[in-house]
């Protein structure tokens, strides 16, 4: 049955002109094509959907919260660069230098 | 360089501002006052109208905060997570059971009042006795629901904040960089209580930091001073705000895992970081964990002096030789 079928596109094939064969090939590439982004469209949008019906939660307790709680909160005051760890503390930019006190030295202590 | 120099109290310690601009001292110093004060009008837990307070009275229930005080919360649970609880922000109430109740002005002193006490005559008799000391399980920072992006927070009934630790170094990055965009360019430095924030370019060489116990020591004391070109400088230690319970000599440094003071070999610890917050962040963590600070340090790459007890220093990762003294 299989190779009936098989054999009478195969058949089919051959009765076409090169210019129907081509037509029809180009016809394919455009559903292909457009089946392609029609299912990309599809999926950006059932995401955005459910993106925006619902938020996710604020939080929760236990280690889940650990991995909520994010590294990006604005207290960075340096304009140079620093060495910055996505998931860590932060190095200064460069290492401190051995100094001696005079005019415009602050003391770092507890307080 | 010349610099300029601007210092007053604040926040219940001392604010100093250094500016390499002299023309944009003004400016400078508006701004971090600025930020001092909605630093305290948003997290400081002595007063009964901050924002801090009334999230406090109103545990078990969702309250929506500001952006300032949403900031300050994310760093806390932040640095509770980085340092696996050991800085916490739920030692609200250990610290207050433990006696730091008051802004310190009011708590030092020969004979600490009581609570009840302030405000009324005192028999100088009945003054001279001991005041109990209590310790208060601390509930842990994970029992806290930040909602960042509407800006709610609920804590579960019995859990009090506390932003001391973290709040101070914040907010000293905050009024640095706000400072510095007031400035429009050069460099700032602003210290509150000894932790420092900076912010642009730095003087040649570098700012210059006297490392101390106390912050109170002044920067032509003897001591080590290190050159810094940016990021933050801050000391945690507990030979300074202590006071006294049954007889114990108490400090600020909560323990979270016992709710009571720290007891570790290090009193005194200074972390250099990317920023103040950082810096804190570490140094206050190296005090609670004790002998496992220094590996701790060490795998954070942070350089570090740490004071032990007796006074041996110990230094961690790249913090500079004491010994090779610069010009």
């Amino acid at each position: 049955m299989v190779l009936q079928g098989a054999l009478s596109h195969h058949v089919l094939m051959n009765s076409l002109t090169p210019t129907q064969r081509d037509r029809g090939l180009r016809r394919l590439r455009r559903l292909t094509f457009g089946a392609t982004a029609g299912g990309l469209i599809a999926v950006v949008g059932v995401g955005y959907a459910a993106a925006a019906s619902y938020a996710g939660k604020s939080s929760s307790s236990g280690t889940s919260q650990a991995t909520a709680t994010t590294t990006d909160t604005t207290t960075s005051s340096s304009a140079s660069s620093s060495t910055t760890s996505s998931d860590g503390l932060q190095s200064a930019p460069q290492a401190p230098t051995t100094g001696s006190s005079g005019s415009g030295t602050v003391t770092s202590g507890g307080s | 360089m010349a610099l300029a120099v601007k210092s007053w109290k604040a926040l219940g310690t001392s604010v100093l501002v250094l500016s390499t601009r002299d023309d944009r001292l003004e400016a400078t110093t508006t701004a971090v006052r600025q930020v001092l004060e909605d630093v305290d009008a948003a997290y400081s837990r002595f007063r009964e109208d901050s924002e801090l307070t009334r999230v406090n009275a109103n545990a078990g229930r969702s309250i929506q905060i500001s952006p300032l005080l949403a900031t300050a919360i994310d760093a806390a649970l932040r640095a509770a997570r980085l340092t696996d609880g050991a800085v916490d922000p739920t030692i609200g109430h250990a610290i207050r059971v433990a006696g730091y109740d008051d802004d310190f002005s009011r708590i030092t002193g020969p004979h600490p009042a009581l609570p009840h006490e302030r405000g009324r005559e005192i028999d100088p008799g009945e003054r001279g006795r001991e005041i109990p000391l209590r310790a208060w399980h601390v509930p842990g920072w994970q029992a806290i629901r930040l909602d960042r992006r509407s800006r709610t927070i609920w804590l579960p009934q019995g859990v009090e904040l506390d932003l001391g630790s973290t709040g101070k170094a914040l907010a000293a990055d905050l009024a640095a960089t706000a400072a510095m965009a007031a400035a429009g360019d050069g460099g700032v430095l602003v210290s509150l209580g000894g932790d420092i924030g900076t912010a642009g370019a730095s003087p040649a060489g570098g700012w210059r930091i006297l490392v101390a116990e106390d912050s109170r020591v002044k920067p032509s004391g003897d001591g080590d001073v290190i050159c810094v070109p940016a990021g933050g400088v801050a000391t945690s230690s507990t030979t300074v705000r202590r006071w006294s319970r049954g007889g114990v000599i108490l400090h600020h440094i909560i323990d979270p895992q016992t709710g009571l003071p720290t007891t570790g070999p290090f009193r005194t610890v200074t972390v250099v970081a990317g920023t103040c917050l950082d810096a804190n962040i570490a140094s206050t963590a190296a005090i609670v964990r004790g002998e496992a600070a220094i590996d701790w340090l060490t795998s954070c790459r942070l350089p570090a002096r740490l004071v032990e007890n007796d006074g041996t220093i110990h230094y961690i990762g790249p913090w500079p030789d004491p010994s090779s003294v610069a010009a």
